[in-house]
């Protein structure tokens, strides 16, 4: 296990006797991330407000829907904060069919000037890694992945969107997640 | 099971760990993942491989700071809601009242990831569990122009939710949905997202203790318009709280 990975760990088991200050703790690492990516998935400020506020009152709340035996608590996190980034999409969704969506999926101008946030240099090396394993998957592979995770898509909605069957978009969905996987879990 | 079967299971697994399944795909998913998987070694690390992989795919935004106001506003919220370990204390802000809130069941849920008939399964025994528990009380929201049905609210002392459940509730005007509102000495704030019945169905689930509020208004609103008092141009549900704690 990383260093960084056992910090976490440490901090979440603090929580579970109601430490303020490993709360604390563990926003200051993870709000940033976490904004970053309530934002790329919603679009809009206040929703992606809204999602990172109630992820972490979540976490304080029920700091024991972490299981540590299923992986890093950064991984718990985030995905929860995206699972709520998508289903505020979606219902915003119903109530504002949203035009100018696709224009989110690329990063926002200014998004990649990290401006006074200083991460820790784990976190930096990993998203280094990852950007660099969806770099390497192809295209048509890389769009069906971003639109499900980034833009908060389902699959029939992207078979739509790019004018292709379902089908198709579950092979790419498929290909590019075992790539993914292979490298960010190979052995070395 | 043979392995073509398999690759349409890892297929579906993808999808799943992405959150990009829907209809038919979903249900089938939610039977995979209920029946197959737990005992399938093969299928078991196939979805944990996914799923990691998804929670690594979070990281690629480049980090974001969030606005300085909200550790303050978490901070005031800790007070209040102390886990299980203090319960149901009163949320003073409006603000953060509005954060708080969840809607659901007017979408489709992916905490869950259940089919929708099981998504509905699953509110309706929260509802009566809740219903159930000594202390609850329900109030009727009774629809002001008289011709739509009631809805209405159960909540009691000590909880920290607040339900609201209508059906046969009408569609709004077009461009319109509607707005929750809790009233406290005459003044209205909007809680929550707008919100359209499915089917006519409403379900709202509110996670605070709403003892501090004496009326509640559900009122229709233009999308998008900034909404400082409440309409009373369409349909318009109300209720007084006073007595119901
Ligand atoms: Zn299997």
């Amino acid at each position: 296990m990383h260093e960084e990975d056992r910090l976490d760990l440490e901090l979440h088991r603090r929580l579970g006797s109601g430490d303020r200050a490993a709360f604390e703790d563990l926003y200051r690492r993870y709000a940033p991330p976490a904004y970053a990516l309530a934002l790329r998935v919603t679009g809009q400020d206040a929703l992606a407000q809204e999602v990172v506020h109630d992820s972490f009152l979540a976490l304080w709340r029920t700091p024991e829907a972490y299981d540590a035996a299923r992986g890093p608590f950064r991984t718990f996190f985030l995905s929860l904060v995206h699972h709520r980034a998508v289903d505020a999409v979606r219902r915003e969704e119903r109530l504002r069919k949203r035009a100018e969506r696709a224009s989110n999926l690329e990063p926002r101008t200014g998004e990649d000037v990290a401006d006074e946030i200083v991460e820790d240099a784990y976190l930096v090396e990993r998203r280094r890694e990852i950007r660099e394993a969806l770099q390497t998957l192809p295209p048509d592979q890389r769009r069906v992945v971003e639109l499900a995770y980034f833009g908060g898509y389902t699959q029939a909605r992207i078979a739509e969107e790019l004018g292709i069957p379902v089908g198709t978009v579950k092979t790419r969905t498929l290909a590019a997640m075992r790539k993914l996987r292979r490298a960010l879990y190979r052995e070395d | 099971m043979v392995n073509g079967e398999h690759e349409r299971i890892e297929e579906l697994l993808a999808g799943y760990a992405l959150l990009a399944l829907s209809g038919e795909d979903a249900i089938e998913a939610d039977r995979l993942l209920s029946e197959h998987v737990p005992s399938c070694p093969m299928c078991r690390d196939t979805l944990a491989g996914f799923q990691s992989v998804a929670g690594e795919l979070a990281l690629a935004p480049s980090p974001v700071a969030p606005p300085e106001l909200m550790l303050p506003r978490l901070r005031r919220q800790l007070e209040h809601v102390s886990g299980r370990r203090r319960r149901a204390t009163l949320v003073a802000a409006a603000a953060g009242v509005i954060a708080l809130v969840t809607l659901s069941g007017l979408s489709m849920s992916l905490a869950s990831r259940a089919s929708k008939a099981e998504h509905a399964k699953v509110q309706l025994s929260d509802f009566v569990g809740t219903l159930q528990q000594p202390g609850a009380s329900s109030v009727s929201l009774t629809s002001m122009d008289r011709s739509s049905p009631g809805m209405v609210e159960v909540s009691g002392p000590g909880f920290e939710r607040m339900y609201i459940v209508g059906r046969d509730v009408p569609e709004p005007a077009p461009g319109h949905a509607y707005q929750l509102w809790l009233g406290s000495g005459g003044t209205f704030v909007p809680v929550g997202d707008m919100f359209l019945p499915e089917d006519g169905l409403v379900y709202i689930r509110l996670t605070f203790d709403p003892r501090p509020y004496d009326e509640i208004l559900i009122t229709e609103e233009a999308i998008g318009s900034r909404m400082s008092a409440p309409s009373r141009d369409g349909h318009v549900w109300h209720a007084s709280l006073t007595g119901a704690a």
